[in-house]
C-alpha cells in the first residue's frame, strides 16, 4: 500500500528556498573572510580574493531578490496569532520536547514565524549596506565605516539563526528537512509539529 | 645612507592593530617636508612623479584654472592643488602638494581586509601593493585625506608609494629631486620637524603670523609634512585641521568581530549540547 505524505513546500518554494540558502552560506563565507584576517583564506572557494570581492555582491543581489521572492511567498502565513503567544512562553517546554505542555502550532510556528520576520529585516539592512559598500565612490568615510559594522551585525544575527535554522530541521527533528527536499512531510510528523495545519495529501 | 625596508605593519594581519609605542622601532625614519611659500608652482614635481612611476598620461583640460588636473587618479599620485581664495580684495593663491601624507597611523591599513595589500615600513613609508589588493576600496574611506584612488580597470587602488625603490636605493623622492626651488625636501624625519620649526620662525618675522607646521597628531604625524604660510586657514588648502585615523575606530569593528567569533562558537556548541541533552524529537517517540 502506498504512504501517504502531506505536501509542505511547492517545487517553487523549494527552488527560492536553497537559492536563498545556497547564496547566504556563499556570502557567509566571503563575508567572513572580509572580516576576519584569519579566514581570509576562504575566498580560495570563489576564486581568491579579488574574484570574491567581485562575486560577493553579485551573489548578494542574488540572495536579495531569492529573499523579497521568499517575504511575497510566505508573508500571509506568518502573521502571530493569540495560541502563538502562548506558544512563546511556553518556548522551554518545546526545547525540552515536552509536548504536552506546548499549544499546537499552525502551518507554521511562533519561533518560524519570529524567524522569518526577523531573517527579512537583516535582508533590509544587507542589502542596503551592502549597496553602499559595493559602490562606494562619492559616499563619505564615516557612513561607510558604519555600514561595514551595520554589515557585519547584521552577518551576526543572520550567522546565529542560521546555526539554529539548520540545527532545527535537520538533526533535532528528523522528517523536518525533506519538507524543503522533496516538500513531502509524513501526517505523523504534522501531527506532532503543526497540529493546526491541514496540509494537501499527495500519494508517495 | 641605503636602507632596507624593515616592516612595520602589514594590514589584515596581527600588526595591523598594535599600538605605536608597542611597535619595534629601527633605523632611519625619513619625511618630505613641503614648504609652501617656496612653491612656484611649476608642477615639475608631478611630471618628475609621472616618469619614475611610468604613470599613464591623462588628457587634461583648461577648467580655469592653474591646476593640470581635477583630481588625482590611480595614474595621478601627485596634484599641485591651486586653491583661489579670496578675502576681501585680496587674492590668495594657497598651492597644496596632494599626495599621500604617510601617516604614521595609517587609516588605509587599519580598514584593509586584504592581508598584504597594504604595508608600512620601518622607514615611514605606507606603499600598497597592488598584487594582493582585492579592490574593495575600503582604504578609500579609511583615508581622512582622501588619497586613494580606485582603478576602475585592474580593479585595485593607487596612491603615491614615496618612490620606494630610489629610498631603499639611497635616493630621494622623484618629487623631491627635481624641485627647483627646494619647496620639497627630504631627510631624517626629526631634522625635518627642526629645519621646519625654523622656516616657521622665518615666516612669522616676515609676518606670516599665523605660519605653521602641518605634522598632524590625530594621525601619528605624516611622513610628508607642510610648513603651511596661513596656518589658521588649513580649510582654504584643502587641508584637514583634525584629520583622525588609528586603529580605534575600526578596533571597535574589532571588538564586535571578536565577540561574533565567540557568539558563533557558542552558537554551535548550544545546538550540541541541546542535542545531548534531549536528543533528536520523532514522531515515533510520541506514537
Amino acid at each position: 500500500m502506498a504512504k501517504s505524505f502531506l505536501r509542505r513546500f511547492t517545487y517553487f518554494e523549494r527552488v527560492v528556498h536553497w537559492v536563498v540558502g545556497v547564496t547566504f552560506v556563499l556570502l557567509l563565507l566571503t563575508g567572513l573572510a572580509f572580516a576576519y584576517p584569519s579566514l581570509f583564506w576562504l575566498t580560495t572557494f570563489l576564486g581568491g580574493g579579488s574574484a570574491a570581492r567581485v562575486l560577493h555582491p553579485q551573489i548578494g543581489a542574488v540572495f536579495g531578490v531569492g529573499l523579497l521572492l521568499m517575504f511575497g511567498l510566505w508573508v500571509r502565513d506568518m502573521f502571530l496569532d493569540s495560541q502563538d503567544r502562548q506558544w512563546l512562553g511556553a518556548i522551554k517546554h518545546y526545547a525540552a520536547h515536552e509536548r504536552d505542555k506546548v499549544p499546537p502550532a499552525g502551518k507554521y510556528n511562533a519561533g518560524q514565524k519570529l524567524f522569518f520576520w526577523v531573517q527579512s529585516l537583516l535582508g533590509i539592512v544587507f542589502v542596503a549596506s551592502g549597496l553602499l559598500l559595493w559602490f562606494p565612490e562619492g559616499f563619505g568615510p564615516g557612513l561607510l565605516n558604519s555600514m561595514r559594522l551595520l554589515h557585519y551585525l547584521a552577518t551576526l544575527g543572520g550567522g546565529l539563526f542560521l546555526i539554529v535554522h539548520v540545527y532545527l530541521g535537520t538533526i533535532a527533528y528528523p522528517g523536518t528537512a525533506r519538507g524543503m527536499i522533496d516538500g513531502k512531510v509524513t501526517p505523523e510528523w504534522a501531527r506532532l509539529h503543526h497540529p493546526r495545519w491541514t496540509g494537501e495529501r499527495v500519494e508517495r | 645612507m641605503s636602507d632596507t625596508l624593515s616592516i612595520k605593519r602589514i594590514s589584515a594581519s596581527p600588526s595591523a592593530l598594535i599600538p605605536l609605542e608597542s611597535l619595534r622601532s629601527g633605523g632611519p625614519v625619513y619625511s618630505k617636508l613641503v614648504d609652501i611659500s617656496k612653491c612656484i608652482g611649476c608642477k615639475g614635481c608631478e611630471v618628475a612623479c609621472k616618469e619614475w612611476n611610468d604613470l599613464k598620461v591623462e588628457q587634461t583640460s583648461n577648467f580655469g584654472s592653474m591646476q593640470s588636473h581635477q583630481d588625482l587618479s590611480s595614474n595621478t599620485w601627485l596634484l599641485m592643488r591651486f586653491n583661489e581664495v579670496e578675502d576681501g580684495d585680496d587674492l590668495h593663491w594657497l598651492i597644496k602638494k596632494d599626495a599621500c601624507l604617510h601617516c604614521e597611523e595609517p587609516g588605509c591599513l587599519f580598514a584593509c581586509p586584504a592581508p598584504g595589500a597594504i604595508v608600512q615600513y620601518q622607514n615611514g613609508i605606507v606603499d600598497f601593493n597592488q598584487e594582493n589588493c582585492i579592490g574593495c576600496q575600503y582604504c578609500v574611506s579609511g583615508c581622512p585625506f582622501d588619497i586613494p584612488r580606485f582603478d576602475k580597470q585592474t580593479k585595485t587602488v593607487a596612491k603615491c608609494n614615496m618612490c620606494i625603490d630610489r629610498v631603499e636605493a639611497g635616493l630621494e623622492p622623484a618629487c623631491v629631486k627635481t624641485c627647483p626651488t627646494n619647496a620639497i625636501e627630504w631627510g631624517i624625519k626629526d631634522d625635518m620637524l627642526a629645519q621646519a620649526e625654523k622656516k616657521v620662525e622665518t615666516l612669522r618675522k616676515r609676518g606670516y603670523d599665523h605660519a605653521a607646521v602641518y605634522n598632524p597628531g590625530g594621525v601619528g604625524g605624516t611622513h610628508m609634512m607642510y610648513v603651511v604660510p596661513h596656518g589658521d586657514r588649513l580649510n582654504d588648502y584643502s587641508l584637514p585641521a583634525h584629520p583622525v585615523a588609528s586603529p580605534g575606530p575600526l578596533r571597535g569593528l574589532n571588538v564586535f568581530q571578536r565577540i561574533g567569533s565567540y557568539l558563533f562558537g557558542a552558537g554551535v556548541i548550544s545546538a550540541l549540547a541541546h542535542f545531548l541533552a534531549v536528543g533528536p524529537e520523532s514522531p515515533e517517540d510520541h506514537a
